[in-house]
């Protein structure tokens, strides 16, 4: 059993290799079939000499081959090294600004997550002990709504509301203006805990609001029905039905069925949370939240074939991280699984 | 059971009112009157002088950096800034300037004329974006002693003075690496301003500089913050979360913000133009009717007026309203949406209902802000107004569109044009010398054109130079190679109590006059 899970683990780790290899093809080579490249985009309009730009291709390595491109890179990433950046700072180590912006993402992602789970086992958990009530359809209409919000539109509307007209939250960025934060993990809830700094806590939570919000109640609808249709088939189980028989108290026989209920729960989980970093890029943009999601798409703009690469096969590796580990908490929490 | 979820619901929306409006008492509540936050959707791009060449870099390196002269805040005149006077030989090829004595960096290092020597040599040594404003124009430059320095120019040139102003010329902190570009060094100059706290795309702090030569700016301390996109923009300085909203507001924002009482809505003449290129390599806009006819049909107020809502002016010169020598060369030549003479001139080229004119109208999606496909839009509809042209509109993002108008590889397309300096030969040169307007793609060449423009660089009379200017631009209106569109005028929007806004012909935003009441 030991050995079966140990293998089971190292060829679901080593099929992340492969993913990331293809998704950098691709990159790689859709970035480059299409016209233009980041020096042009640099450059722009400006009345600068055919020379400097023949000079300006060369320092961005843009005048090999592309083979000899597609190796570098792809050599430099094995060794740990995601290249410079292209445009707009030229030469500036792509990982300095993934390790800059990981944390704004990955602190967004994790209370969105939190906000979406604990919704979604409420309303869940809600529809199925009223299945077949009017509250029961609530509950499903309010997961259809939240499944298909448009998350650039509902956060808006979150901003309008707890921002323009009721004053309450801030609507965009991470801390307020002046606040100053000494970042040790690059979380900054956790960072001002650790600190001790509670004008940012209070700052950087109230900033994490709306966007947690937004993402996580889009996400959350996902939950809702998965957790009330396992709930309802748990409920529906001999052994629950011995619970009450039992007088055992009916808080107990839920948590019960809850946890029965939650496998299914952990793999969406793991799914989810690689929708979770797709959704932050809207939310980010949304929000001014200066994530890998806004970095994303400000490079894309430049075209900075390195930043893109870098941030892409960063967000893959971790996105296949996150699916190992829920694989794994699985595989050890359903003795079902075959490894 | 069903008291439990109620309870739980209880708690939840409890929790989330605590945080809430705990944080409403905790967050931004007293007003700093030091403070000034501003908001922007622009980038700075690099803080390094010798490689920075946008605008808005510019306009931060305006304020953490001074040049030897700069222009009087909001007009077009040069005064003394780090330099306190200079002269000028006959041939106006050596400039010498006299240095004021107490200049100190930020930091309280002494700035003396080796600093202005080595920041110079240093922008043509680095070879960035903008060293050609240097290297095409000065041949070497000197420290006679601490105070003085001694420009040798290539060629005459007239406006110098004017060339001095721009941040390539502007002296920098030690701490910048000789041949290398930092583009996150915030180390500065000797500006009113200094950089305390930079973090790329989210926030930039400047502090009063204490070592300052001249007056104490009016805000101890001005943070900019960065936003992604206009409407975020819009929603902080709603929320009273930025004091001030500046470039860029987009139009419809700038026509509601109007209306609101809350909110100053200053407007500043800009000196950006947007034009349209012609290929005049390629069929069939190197026929220069076709290229006479499409300026013609061209209905610049309403394009103004429709796309824009007024923010923008009617531009008929490449040459900007307000600057000396401007003509309007294009009302007088075709007027606006003039579709008989559009179609005479289409005639003559040979074209007629039956057998329009087909051309593709390029644009770029987003580098000149979301108004661009209305542009063109409107653009197709006044040319088809005509029932002999048809027009396909295509785009492609700024990389890519910059590249095809480089290899000349777009007939007619979108773009515009931000001034390095302020002198007419920023407006001319750059678009219609043989060579020099490579980047436009719009492979234009005129001897007469090339000689005027060479006369006017080296004349220092500026009657001289108008009547140069005014032929050029008479040549600009028969030939087309460019129809020029629109110029831009520039929105701050401000909270009730921000006073003190600066901005002259130059554009720049100049934030130690700024404060709140």
């Amino acid at each position: 059993m030991a050995r079966g899970l140990g293998q089971y683990i190292i060829i679901r780790a080593l099929m992340i290799i492969p993913t990331i290899l293809i998704l950098y093809t691709l990159v790689f080579f859709f970035l480059r079939i299409l016209p233009g490249n980041p020096v042009m985009a640099v450059v722009g309009t400006k009345n600068i000499p055919p020379e400097q730009l023949e000079h300006l291709m060369q320092m961005a390595g843009l005048d090999k081959p592309l083979y000899v491109q597609y190796f570098d890179y792809l050599k430099g990433v094995l060794h740990g090294d995601f290249g410079v950046t292209l445009a707009f700072p030229m030469g500036k180590p792509v990982w300095e600004y993934i390790a800059q912006r990981f944390p704004a993402t990955l602190e967004l992602a994790l209370w969105a997550f939190t906000v979406s789970v604990l919704l979604g086992l409420l309303t869940g958990v809600i529809g199925a002990t009223r299945k077949g009530t009017k509250t029961d359809s609530a509950m499903r209409v309010y997961s259809i709504i939240a499944y298909t919000l448009f998350i650039p539109w509902f956060g808006m509307m979150l901003q309008y509301l707890f921002g323009i007209h009721l004053h309450w939250l801030p609507t965009s960025g991470r801390l307020d203006p002046g606040v100053n934060l000494h970042t040790v993990t690059g979380l900054y809830v956790l960072d001002s805990i650790i600190t001790g700094n509670w004008d940012a806590l209070v700052s950087s939570v109230r900033h994490l609001i709306l966007p947690a919000l937004t993402l996580g109640i889009v996400l959350s609808g996902a939950y809702t029905r998965l957790v009330r249709n396992n709930m309802v088939d748990v409920l529906s189980q001999d052994f629950i039905r011995a619970y009450h028989a039992r007088g055992v108290a009916d808080r107990k026989v839920m948590w019960y069925a809850l946890k029965n209920a939650f496998i299914p729960v952990v793999t969406l989980m793991g799914l989810q949370f690689a929708i979770l970093l797709g959704g932050a890029v809207l939310t980010e943009t949304t929000f001014s939240w200066p994530g890998m999601g806004t970095f994303l798409v400000d490079r894309i703009d430049y075209r900075d074939y390195n930043a893109i690469q870098g941030a892409v096969i960063f967000f893959a590796f971790f996105v296949g991280i996150i699916s190992l580990i829920v694989d794994i908490v699985y595989a050890l929490l359903d003795p079902r699984v075959k490894y | 059971m069903r008291r439990q979820y109620a309870t739980l619901a209880l708690v939840v929306l409890v929790v989330f009112s605590v945080v809430a409006s705990g944080c409403i008492s905790g967050g931004g509540g007293e007003e700093e009157t030091a403070t000034i936050v501003m908001g922007v959707t622009d980038k700075v791009t690099d803080l390094d002088p010798a490689n920075a060449y946008d605008f808005y870099t510019w306009e931060v390196l305006n304020n953490v950096m001074e040049g030897l002269v700069k222009y009087k805040p909001g007009t077009l005149e040069i005064e003394p800034a780090l330099a306190e006077s200079w002269e000028v030989n006959e041939d106006s090829t050596v400039w010498t300037f006299h240095l004021r004595k107490d200049l100190k960096f930020a930091d309280g290092t002494p700035l003396t004329a080796k600093d202005v020597v080595r920041s110079i040599e240093r922008v043509m040594t680095i070879q960035g974006d903008p060293s050609w404003l240097v290297t095409d124009f000065v041949d070497k430059v000197e420290a006679k002693d601490d105070y003085t320095v001694v420009f040798y120019l290539k060629q005459p040139t007239a406006y110098f003075l004017a060339l001095l102003t721009t941040p390539p010329y502007f002296p920098v902190h030690p701490d910048y690496a000789p041949d290398q570009i930092q583009s996150d060094q915030t180390a500065g100059g000797a500006g009113p301003y200094k950089i305390t706290k930079w973090v790329r795309d989210e926030e930039l702090v400047l502090e009063a500089n204490p070592n300052y030569y001249g007056e104490k700016p009016k805000t101890e301390k001005i943070i900019i913050k960065f936003y992604r996109d206009a409407s975020t923009m819009r929603l902080a300085l709603q929320n009273g979360e930025i004091d001030i909203a500046w470039r860029t507001l987009r139009p419809s924002d700038i026509d509601s913000l109007k209306k609101d009482e809350n909110f100053n809505v200053i407007e500043v003449p800009g000196g950006f133009i947007r034009y349209i290129c012609l290929n005049t390599k390629n069929d069939p806009t190197n026929d220069a009717k076709v290229r006479q006819a499409l300026a013609a049909a061209v209905d610049r107020p309403e394009i103004a007026q429709k796309v824009f809502m007024g923010t923008v002016e009617p531009l008929y010169s490449l040459v900007p309203n307000g600057m000396w020598s401007h003509k309007d060369v294009f009302k007088t030549a075709y007027g606006d949406g003039n579709i008989e003479k559009a179609k005479a001139l289409l005639s003559e080229a040979g074209y007629s209902e039956s057998n329009p004119l087909e051309i593709q109208l390029w644009y770029t999606p987003t580098h000149y802000g979301d108004t661009e496909a209305d542009l063109a839009q409107i653009l197709k509809e006044q040319w088809e107004k005509t029932g002999m042209i048809k027009v396909t509109i295509k785009s492609a993002e700024w990389g890519t569109y910059t590249d095809y108008a480089r290899n000349g590889q777009m007939q007619v397309y979108l773009l515009g044009w931000y001034p390095d300096y302020l002198d007419p030969d920023d407006y001319t040169t750059p678009f219609l010398k043989t060579g020099a307007n490579k980047w436009a793609g719009t492979g234009y060449s005129n001897p007469t054109m090339d000689d005027l423009l060479s006369q006017a660089q080296r004349l220092s009379d500026q009657n001289e130079r108008t009547k140069l200017y005014e032929q050029v631009q008479d040549i600009l209106a028969q030939d087309v190679p460019y129809i020029p569109l629109i110029q831009g005028k520039l929105f701050v929007v401000t909270q009730k109590n921000v006073k003190g806004v600066t901005i002259g012909p130059d554009m720049i935003f100049r934030y130690s006059t700024l404060y709140k009441e």
